[in-house]
């Protein structure tokens, strides 16, 4: 089986390594039709399938690899079994994202063979070289890794998390190295002075064309997206096994292991907000037309949407610290200083008034960000009798999931009720003295407001597990459906989102250079895009669920070695 | 039981205080001059928050396993499904037939060059032709041939070049048609319409420059400035691309329909000459 699947694995390497140096010199091939769904919506189908078992295969190995350190480190058997379930997983989602891969070349060489052919011969080193010797590199770590994983242990397990270092290098190279054509589609080099667009391209280097406006942005996105990603998907994996678990001790073991990986979603989710506003900061930056395209005309309901997406994970992955925390005996003696509450209530409409007078990148703005955000710590550490003042965790949580609901309030307020601004009528327009709420300044204090109260909400869980006992497997049934919630929604924003990456390129398939001719070079509405992200989510979760059925619950009817002891209900 | 019914008295309790507090919320957006789509926002808003309370305090999930686990996983995901779909089909949708046109238009230069578009063009002429030479024949069959073969090829092109638009000279409507495909408004506020940071407003411009240095500047962003504008010069914020997106009869519309606008009420900021 393992051999076949490597043997495969290959296969579609050098299949897919031939076919793009083969079809590079084929001169206007013609156009294959896609029944159905239509050229442009098979590539997308295929590709946004690939990014997510991609993602998951680059996302996961970060933090199975901190996991396993810190089971070595701290002789907690949980986070090696942790580790090595997520590996287990990642091994069989790597036969896809490979699959995936090859079909998507294939589906790309038969759709579009004019622009495929004119991509790849601008990186030809990339496809035909570095690309494939880096996937075979990583095939042959991952599986050195997952393989070597009882082997190498005790004194020897330094080695194996070393190999688990070099996985995460050689796949985080592979992401650079991919995303320079992806983001050279985006934003091709800008000219040189003197020179057109099409002269310069013809003539720039590699490195010109891979280190363009978005690159960095796309790669510091896409890391964090898929560690965020990887979390959530440990979750869901998490959330299975406790439904199917068969004893108490079980349940305890997926019970802390969907704590974690919901720690680690969220984690990086933090920082998922920064990272999205660079890159579109990079965006706009390098044409000023993108920027009205995405949030003013054909693209902004699909921000709409994105604000209602990342405003329902906060709430459910604050939701589920909630009930983390209702199983914590003593949960109720933790306390906290008030002055969190006024900075909670307070952060939104300080921050947006800042943001206005010192918009975002002028560091002015930190003057008032970083002691209002120090704010609870400073104050209620050394100035009393300010800080003395303490209100209990619950009315912390509840307040802070009140204001959660403000932030998304004020993110999901669109300027108008229109798709485009050229339908924009008095009616359906926010009046011109709360039009404000509309523009960045307010949208960034929303995102800082909600990242605020996320963070407040683990610092109070934190002190409840310290002062308190939390009881393993024991956790309200509700968390599983919601760590099912969290990695749905997760996937379907990475859905969104990359259809929107890939329309602010409007009617071109390499941004301003490589025009796309074809009748379907429009901006497809939300619902359409709605309907396809479902699908795609669905087949991805299928394909997901099916792995965790195959990998773990089949190997646990096998009743294989145990990975680690049984953990005590009551352990923290 | 006893849960359950502590559980119903809590959903009432804070779905009344949901209610009044969107009602009053309504009550501010209407004072405050929101459309009434606002206010019916904020009190969805409103509702969401109360759910969020309820879900708060609702009774723990009882464990279940087995066939009933499975059948609630299956409808969960239906649930979630349904709501997305829903949730992306309930936004204001835009409509592509809108972008089709403008597309097509924007397009058909490269389209052209292209050989495709060649040999699309060809075809598109021969047909032409062919329609030409059917007319021709079936007006000499109507008339005598003798009588019309001693008309000249090409007759036709003696209809009133005002059918021509380009040909009339009105390359100003073009120049306004450009202005909109290109999204010029983006950038530039015009007529009280349009981008407010990005770019000077241009209701004045065809006093302040000529049709030659307009040229210039949407050629060369880098070649002219506007006053006042220094940080958005220094950031290279107008795209130097038009020279490759637009062709040269565009430009010339373009830079016709600019040298019309000329309204001295609106402070147009004065262009510094740079290159």
């Amino acid at each position: 089986m393992t051999a076949t699947r490597r043997s495969l694995l290959l296969t579609f390497v050098l299949l897919a390594t031939v076919a793009t140096a083969a079809y590079a010199q084929v001169p206007s091939p013609p156009a294959a039709e896609f029944p159905y769904t239509g050229n442009r919506t098979a590539v997308w189908i295929v590709a946004q399938l690939h990014i997510l078992f991609a993602a998951f295969i680059l996302g996961a190995p970060i933090f199975v690899v901190i996991s396993e350190w810190l089971g070595y480190r701290k002789q907690d058997p949980r986070y090696d079994r942790l580790a090595k379930e997520v590996t287990k997983v990642t091994v069989i989602l790597y036969s896809m994202t490979a699959l995936t891969g090859g079909l998507f070349i294939f589906v790309l060489l038969a759709t579009y063979p004019q622009f495929t052919t004119w991509l790849i011969n601008h990186f030809f080193l990339i496809f035909a070289v570095i690309y494939p010797l880096l996937f075979i590199a990583e095939t042959i770590v991952l599986y050195l890794y997952f393989y070597t994983w009882d082997a190498w242990k005790g004194e020897m397990k330094g080695r194996h998390i070393a190999l688990g270092v070099l996985l995460n290098i050689i796949g985080t190279v592979t992401l650079f190295v991919i995303d320079g054509p992806t983001s050279f589609m985006n934003t091709p080099a800008k000219a040189a002075e003197g020179l057109s667009l099409v002269e310069y391209i013809q003539t720039a280097s590699l490195w010109d064309k891979v280190y363009n406006y978005s690159w960095m942005p796309l790669n510091l996105h896409r890391l964090v997206g898929n560690v965020t990603f990887g979390g959530f998907i440990a979750g869901l994996i998490a959330a299975y096994m406790y439904m199917g678990a068969k004893n108490e001790e079980e349940r305890a073991y997926y019970d802390w292991m969907g704590f974690v990986g919901n720690l680690i979603g969220v984690g990086a989710l933090l920082f998922l907000p920064f990272m999205g506003y660079l890159l579109s900061f990079e965006l706009c930056d390098y044409d000023a037309s993108i920027c009205p395209y995405m949030m003013a005309d054909q693209l902004s309901m699909f921000f709409e949407m994105q604000g209602a997406m990342v405003g329902l994970i906060f709430l459910a992955s604050n939701y589920y610290i909630w009930l983390s925390m209702k199983r914590i005996e003593g949960v109720e003696r933790v306390r906290m200083t008030a002055v969190t509450l006024v900075v909670m209530v307070a952060l939104p409409f300080i921050m947006t008034y800042v943001w206005t007078i010192f918009p975002v990148p002028d560091p002015r703005s930190l003057a008032v960000l970083v002691p209002l955000t120090l704010a609870p710590w400073i104050i209620g550490q050394g100035m009393p009798p300010i800080g003395r003042i303490t209100v209990s965790s619950r009315t912390v949580i509840k307040v802070g999931f009140l204001m959660v609901v403000v932030g998304n309030a004020i993110w999901m307020t669109p300027h108008g009720f229109v798709a485009t601004q050229a339908l924009a009528t008095e009616h359906l327009e926010l009046p011109s003295d709360w039009s404000f709420l509309a523009l960045m300044p307010a949208k960034n204090s929303a995102a800082f407001t909600l990242i605020f109260v996320t963070v407040v909400n683990y610092i109070l869980y934190n002190r409840a597990i310290r002062q308190g006992t939390i009881v393993w497997g024991k956790i309200d049934f509700a968390a599983q459906f919601v760590l099912i919630f969290l990695a749905f929604s997760a996937i379907w924003t990475m859905g969104l989102m990359g259809a929107v990456r890939s329309l602010v390129r409007k009617y071109f398939h390499t941004y301003n250079l490589m025009p796309d001719f074809t009748a379907e070079s429009f901006t497809p509405t939300l619902s359409y895009a709605g309907w396809w992200i479902t699908g795609i989510t669905l087949i991805f979760y299928m394909v997901v669920s099916f792995a965790i059925v195959v990998t773990l619950r089949a190997s646990e009817a096998k009743a294989p070695e145990r990975a680690g002891d049984p953990v005590p209900a009551g352990a923290k | 039981m006893g849960d359950e019914r502590s559980f119903v008295k809590h959903v009432i309790k804070k779905g009344i205080i949901g209610i009044v507090v969107g009602i009053f919320l309504v009550g501010l957006a209407r004072a405050l001059d929101f459309p009434p789509v606002f206010q019916v926002m904020f009190f969805t808003y409103a509702m969401l928050g109360t759910a969020v309370f309820i879900l708060l305090d609702a009774p723990s999930l009882q464990p279940m396993g087995g066939m009933k686990a499975l059948v609630a996983l299956l409808a969960f995901y239906v649930v979630l499904s349904g709501v997305y779909i829903g949730g992306a089909s309930f936004w204001p949708q835009y409509d592509p037939e809108d972008e089709k046109g403008k597309i097509e238009k924007l397009l058909k230069a490269k389209r052209a060059a292209t050989e495709q578009g060649k040999a699309e063009e060809l075809l598109t002429r021969t047909k032409a032709l062919a329609e030409k030479a059917d007319a021709i024949m079936q007006r000499l069959q109507s008339v005598g041939g003798v009588a019309m073969a001693s008309v000249p090829v090409g007759a036709d092109s003696k209809r009133p070049s005002g059918t021509l638009p380009a040909a009339t000279g009105d390359l100003v409507a073009l120049g306004k048609e450009q202005w909109e495909l290109q999204e010029c408004y983006n950038c530039h506020k015009l007529s009280g319409q349009g981008g407010k940071k990005r770019g000077p407003e241009m209701d004045n411009i065809g006093s302040l420059m000529q049709p030659e240095e307009l040229r210039q500047k949407i050629l060369d962003p880098r070649s002219w400035m506007a006053e006042g504008f220094e940080k958005e010069y220094d950031k290279k914020k107008m795209p130097d691309k038009y020279k490759e997106l637009m062709e040269d009869k565009d430009i010339d519309a373009l830079v016709a329909y600019l040298s019309t606008l000329k309204n001295p009420s609106v402070n147009t900021p004065k262009p510094i000459k740079k290159k």
